[in-house]
């Protein structure tokens, strides 16, 4: 065997010292490290032949007598990690050799190994001196190191193949359906393992085990890490962690369920399916959950707590102190529904809403023009104020047409005027998944590639504006064509995931992806908008982030995320009708109570968490309080800053909380974490002593027109915290007026307090 | 060891048993370590004669071939109108408007073949600042807009503060790339947004109004602790920005009561003649507070200056406003850190995001260029008046090995002896480590 040792004047995968003619014992000495700390990490990637065992494992390929270069070589391709993101499947290749990411274009990985330069890769008169094998096994020097040993049945396939020609296959080979990870779901205790199988489905009715070539990843190693061979190990903390299995393209999940001390119930355990949510089955869902966590929610919250977070999650609003006195003095039995049912009904919902999707729809002055902007919020509020099902608002956008005096949705096209823009805009609102990796190659991290961008592109290439007699117009027409940029062949309009159409649709496309993305089949709007709901009212989604949807991002509880878009669904996406549902469960309900074994839990809504209220709702909130509000430029005196429809008012109280700047419809945009600089600004921020102390303000009123202390401290409770003070508060509160020599400062100072204290800050 | 497994971005797959938890991720949060001084280096490699950061960024992008890297011979249409002037380092030539840095050159070094391939605003800076190109989903309007820590974030998380003031100091104002990323929340800069030259410059919110007496803030403490409830109770301690605002409110009034803290902002305590020498400016005072903050303890401070995009009238605007203000404050910095024996401990990096064109444009003014610039780097272990590298005759691009972002993050986090290898947790568990991995110290420096 001839050996050949290029010198190598770059050594691409590290030090340039390092010299190639040491490579060898180099690589062996890294490669085994490496093997234990790739196994360690959990991140099965395929790396060396000593762990892969050619035990009893089935036979690696699945052909049923005949090569098929898809079914049989690609997994190994795969499994090896020759076409990984990190080697030759990066966009540009590796050193000459380029290959597919997740093996997404057979054909082509096939033409690079098969015929590429001659097809100099692949000798089949000799095929174990082929470049391919040689590189494979490093008897050449290869930057990957050894991914195979030639005792291993993948290298006796890859070379059984070359020397049969290295044939494609046929076109009625059989083609993987799907595949299926077993068990679907387990406990495991602390440091316990359990082994999965992979199971494919093929066109020709079959089931193989492919569990020695599926990939494994978990997206929680530090809960649960997964070898290569797909053993999965829970750490040392109880948690929950999804283990992906791939295999051609497929995929599928395993969940881990690890509870606190030791496993109660059996092994495996079945998810319950096709659950249809009434209220309690939202709560069976999170409970079984718990269950298997061995994990105790915490019980139901206060009426205080409950009024509070209710009017801060439905209207971004803090009740005033009558309103506070009149919901707790409330003693119906369906009280809290009712309060609910209130708040949806008050103009501050739709100010709230529109906020919110302001955001979203990315509604921008500077971009968009002063009345513009205005006119398109005032449309979004509009939608919120008569409660416009999703659906339709969401069809309404996408499907604007006409003069944008009367359709001021269209502007949403003046906000992302690019097709490019507008797709990966619509894909992230609408549907909770970011697609713009996969503009210039496949997507690294899900299964996107660029005919799926571009397919998504397509249907927005027709958009344009035109003037009318009424003024700008839009509309959206021709036959605009978009390319693969690689390929060079036309893309026709098609959604994610849908096959690639034969020809382009006729018409407005946008209508076709209006009637796609709002089908009652598609999952993909209402989970995205159930969950962003979800992580709305509960502080955290079933998918985080709420608009990173994606194969290697699984919901934390598929079951109850289903649930909850069949409930949206089912209400013909009513938002109230949501918004019942969520607050009317136990999980909304709960206080946010660390109990013996829930401290750790934040995944799973076994207690409420603390939520840092918007910059708009804690700006409101403090001028609320004091009675003093700031005038905005731009609009109204009154305006609240939950109504400001520009995002950009001059304000440095809300761009120190965190407000977006909607240069992008990313979640991200809208900080909700504490800085030590809002900590210091509560604290001692001028302007706000100015507002406590206003001799128009409302403290100062309320200190002149109360002389008894303790009506004066539950008046400030219930304004501040929405319940009257408990006993020791109550003396306090007492003692500090009435030792203190001006009882108005001294008002100002336990408000003060009580403005900076966590209670008031957080929605709790 | 080094990894040969990456990510499209460069990065590699290595040791996940040097993980250290980012300190707001991972199961459990614990009140004291949160903003603690910890230092977490593992195994000092390099020189370790760091032990505070001072970036002076000059956002616009600095003009490098008219100022540190001047080209006398080449055509007219690149060489510009300055002259280049010898400095206090024989062979070292730099611009004739920098008189007083050229006497300071044996301070600090200049990387001549510095380049890297991003001309564009938001995205060099992000590169400049972290070492990491930013990848597809990159905001630049966001503030912060970071990807990945910000050198002072991961100061911050690795080594704290040395003493009661905030670990990172970002001043006058936040760059956008000055964020700390996966680092969370503990390891954000502390921004200072006021301008040292003003004769009211105090640091925002860091005192109450005047009309709340120091005797009224005590009592006021009091209410505070008797109605916060829950305050360092467990259930705040099991939400992170519940029990971050918690941690920051008790730091908040070390902040504030520290005498040590209020000094290190008081630039007033500065002499008139200091004051003078490192210039009336942004610039100049940023420079001086930024020296103060290093003195009492601060581990990292950014002075982020504007308006160096010169497009238009460059020669004019360097020579009457930009290259005066260069000139004094940094030369100053460097005299002054000299003189009180802290430019050992003490890394200071002169940057723009990038270099500007070789040829001059339509407006007497010159263009982004990624491609070559110089950056000036003195200090913390460095050998002063050392030169490394070449551009070509144009400083269109470099003539010797170039070095590029990856290479200046190695090279401080090496200065600082922290381990290169050191890797962090992004909140879904995905390791990055502290320098991508194609990263080299620049040697030549030490």
């Amino acid at each position: 065997m001839v050996v050949y040792l290029p010198l190598l004047p770059y050594f691409p995968f590290g030090k340039p010292s390092m010299r190639p003619a040491s490579m060898r014992i180099r690589l062996a000495g890294s490669r085994f490290a490496t093997i234990v700390l790739m196994t360690a990490f959990g991140v099965a990637l395929p790396c060396g032949p000593r762990l892969l065992m050619a035990s009893n494992a089935e036979p690696v390929t699945s052909r049923s007598g005949q090569w098929n270069f898809q079914n049989d070589i690609e997994p190994i391709l795969g499994k090896f990690g020759c076409n990984s993101s990190a080697c030759h499947g990066k966009a540009e290749g590796q050193n000459g050799f380029q290959l597919t990411v997740f093996g997404f274009d057979p054909q082509a990985d096939f033409f690079q190994i098969a015929k590429d330069g001659f097809g100099h890769r692949i000798a089949a008169v000799a095929p174990e001196k082929s470049l391919l094998l040689l590189k494979a096994t490093s008897a050449i020097a290869h930057g990957g190191g050894a991914r195979l040993t030639r005792d291993q049945p993948e290298y006796i396939a890859l070379r059984d193949w070359i020397a049969a020609g290295a044939p494609w296959g046929d076109a009625d080979d059989p083609q993987i359906v799907s595949i299926d990870v077993l068990p679907e779901q387990s406990q495991l205790s602390i440091h316990s393992s359990l082994p999965l199988r992979v199971e494919a489905n093929w066109s020709d009715g079959r089931r193989t085990d492919v569990t020695r070539l599926a990939l494994f990843q978990s997206n929680r190693p530090s809960f649960a890490k997964v070898s290569e061979e797909g053993v999965v190990t829970a750490g040392s903390l109880p948690g929950v962690a999804a283990v992906m299995a791939s295999y051609l393209g497929q995929v599928d999940l395993f969940q881990a369920i690890i509870p606190r001390g030791d496993v109660t119930g059996g092994h495996s355990t079945q998810p319950a399916k096709n659950e249809s949510l009434g209220d309690d089955n939202l709560d069976r869902l999170i409970e079984r959950r718990l269950a298997l966590l061995n994990i105790q929610s915490s019980p139901a919250a206060s009426d205080a707590t409950f009024i509070r977070r209710a009017y801060l999650d439905i209207i971004g609003t803090l009740p005033t102190a009558a309103e506070a006195r009149e919901h707790l003095a409330d003693q119906r039995p369906d009280r809290r529904a009712r309060l609910v049912d209130q708040l949806l009904q008050r103009p501050e919902y739709a100010d709230y809403w529109a906020l919110k999707w302001s955001d979203l729809l990315r509604v921008n002055r500077q971009a968009l023009g002063h009345q513009q902007a205005y006119e398109y919020y005032r449309w979004i509020r509009q939608s919120f104020a008569q409660n416009k099902p999703l659906d339709e608002l969401a069809r309404n956008i996408v499907t604007a047409k006409g003069p944008v005096k009367e359709v001021p949705e269209a502007h949403f096209y003046h906000a992302v005027s690019q097709p490019d823009q507008m797709a990966s805009t619509v894909s992230q609102v609408f549907l909770g998944v970011r697609i713009e990796c996969a503009q210039c190659h496949h997507h690294p991290y899900d299964r996107w590639g660029q005919k799926d961008y571009f397919g998504m592109q397509a249907f927005f290439t027709q958009v344009s504006f035109q003037s009318s007699a009424i003024g700008e117009a839009i509309v959206s027409n021709g036959t605009a064509t978009t390319t693969h940029p690689r390929t060079g062949a036309e893309i026709f309009a098609h959604a994610l995931s849908q096959p690639l159409p034969e020809q382009s649709p006729q018409g407005d496309r946008r209508e076709l992806f209006a009637d796609w993305l709002t089908s009652p089949d598609n999952d993909w709007f209402a989970r995205n908008l159930a969950n962003r709901l979800w992580a709305h009212f509960m502080g955290r989604g079933l998918v985080e982030p709420v608009d990173d949807f994606r194969s290697t991002n699984p919901p934390s509880n598929p079951e109850l995320l289903a649930a909850l878009a069949s409930a949206l669904i089912e209400s013909r996406f009513d938002q109230h009708e949501l918004i019942r549902i969520i607050t009317a469960s136990a999980a909304y309900q709960r206080s946010g109570d660390v109990n013996a074994t829930n401290q750790d839990d934040e995944w799973n809504y076994s207690r409420y968490p603390f939520k840092r209220m918007e910059a708009e709702v804690l700006l409101d909130a403090v001028s609320q309080v004091t009675g003093i509000w700031d005038k905005f430029e731009g609009v109204a005196h009154g305006t609240r800053a939950v109504q400001l429809w520009d995002s950009n008012v001059s304000h440095p109280f809300l761009v120190l909380f965190g407000r977006p700047v909607r240069a992008t419809v990313c979640s991200c945009e809208r900080v909700g974490q504490p800085t030590v600089s809002q900590v210091l600004h509560l604290l001692n921020s001028p302007e706000l002593q100015k507002k406590l102390s206003h001799q128009q303000g409302y403290l100062a009123s309320l200190v002149l027109g109360t002389q008894d202390d303790v009506a004066l401290l539950q008046e400030l409770y219930l304004t501040l915290y929405c319940r009257l003070p408990e006993t020791e508060e109550q003396q306090f509160g007492s003692d500090y007026l009435s030792q203190a020599p001006n009882r108005r400062q001294a008002a100002e100072d336990l408000v003060w307090g009580m403005m900076n204290s966590l209670e008031f800050a957080f929605n709790h | 060891m080094s990894g040969y497994r990456r990510f499209c971005d460069g990065m590699s797959r290595r040791d996940m048993l040097r993980v250290g938890t980012a300190g707001l991720f991972g199961s459990s949060i614990s009140l004291p370590h949160l903003l603690a001084a910890q230092a977490h280096a593992s195994t000092a490699t390099g020189s370790a004669s760091a032990k505070s950061l001072i970036v002076v960024f000059l956002e616009g992008g600095l003009s490098t071939i008219d100022t540190w890297d001047m080209k006398p011979d080449a055509p007219a249409e690149f060489r510009g109108e300055f002259n280049p002037i010898s400095t206090s380092v024989p062979g070292v030539q730099i611009c004739e408007h920098l008189p007083r840095l050229a006497q300071q050159m044996d301070k600090f070094a200049l990387v001549r073949s510095f380049g890297h391939s991003d001309s564009g605003h938001g995205s060099a800076d992000h590169f400049m600042l972290t070492g990491y190109r930013p990848l597809s989903g990159f905001n630049a309007s966001l503030k912060p807009n970071n990807q990945k820590p910000a050198y002072g974030a991961v100061l911050s998380r690795q080594l704290g503060p040395a003493g009661s003031v905030p670990p990172y100091v970002c001043l006058p104002q936040l760059h956008r790339s000055g964020g700390s990323s996966y680092l969370g929340t503990a390891h954000s800069p502390f921004v200072i947004a006021a301008d040292p030259n003003s004769p009211q410059f105090e640091v925002p919110d860091l005192m109450p109004p005047l009309e709340v007496a120091p005797s009224r803030l005590e009592s006021r403490q009091q209410v505070l602790q008797a109605v916060n409830r829950f305050a360092h109770k467990i259930e705040v301690q099991a939400n992170r920005d519940a029990n971050a605002f918690d941690t920051f409110q008790e730091n908040a009034f070390n902040l504030m009561t520290s005498q040590a803290t209020k000094h290190a902002f008081d630039i007033n305590r500065e002499p008139d003649s200091l004051r003078d020498e490192y210039g009336r400016h942004s610039l100049g005072q940023s420079c001086l507070m930024a020296r103060r903050l290093v003195e009492a303890g601060v581990r990292c401070v950014m002075v982020d200056h504007i308006n160096w995009d010169t497009h238009f009238h460059n020669f004019r605007i360097l020579k009457d406003d930009l290259l005066p203000k260069l000139d004094s404050a940094i030369s100053s910095l460097f005299r002054d850190l000299h003189y009180r024996g802290m430019l050992d401990s003490t890394l200071v990096l002169v940057t723009g995001e990038f270099g500007r064109t070789p040829k001059i444009n339509k407006e007497a003014g010159r263009d982004h260029w990624g491609p070559s610039t110089t950056i000036a780097i003195g200090g913390g272990g460095v050998q002063g008046g050392t030169i490394v590298g070449a551009s070509d005759e144009h400083a269109a691009k470099p003539a010797t090995a170039p070095f590029e972002p990856a290479d200046l993050a190695a090279t401080l986090y090496h200065s600082f002896g922290i381990d290169p290898n050191t890797e962090f947790l992004t909140a879904e568990g995905r390791p990055i480590p502290l320098v991508p991995g194609e990263g080299r110290v620049m040697r030549e420096l030490f």
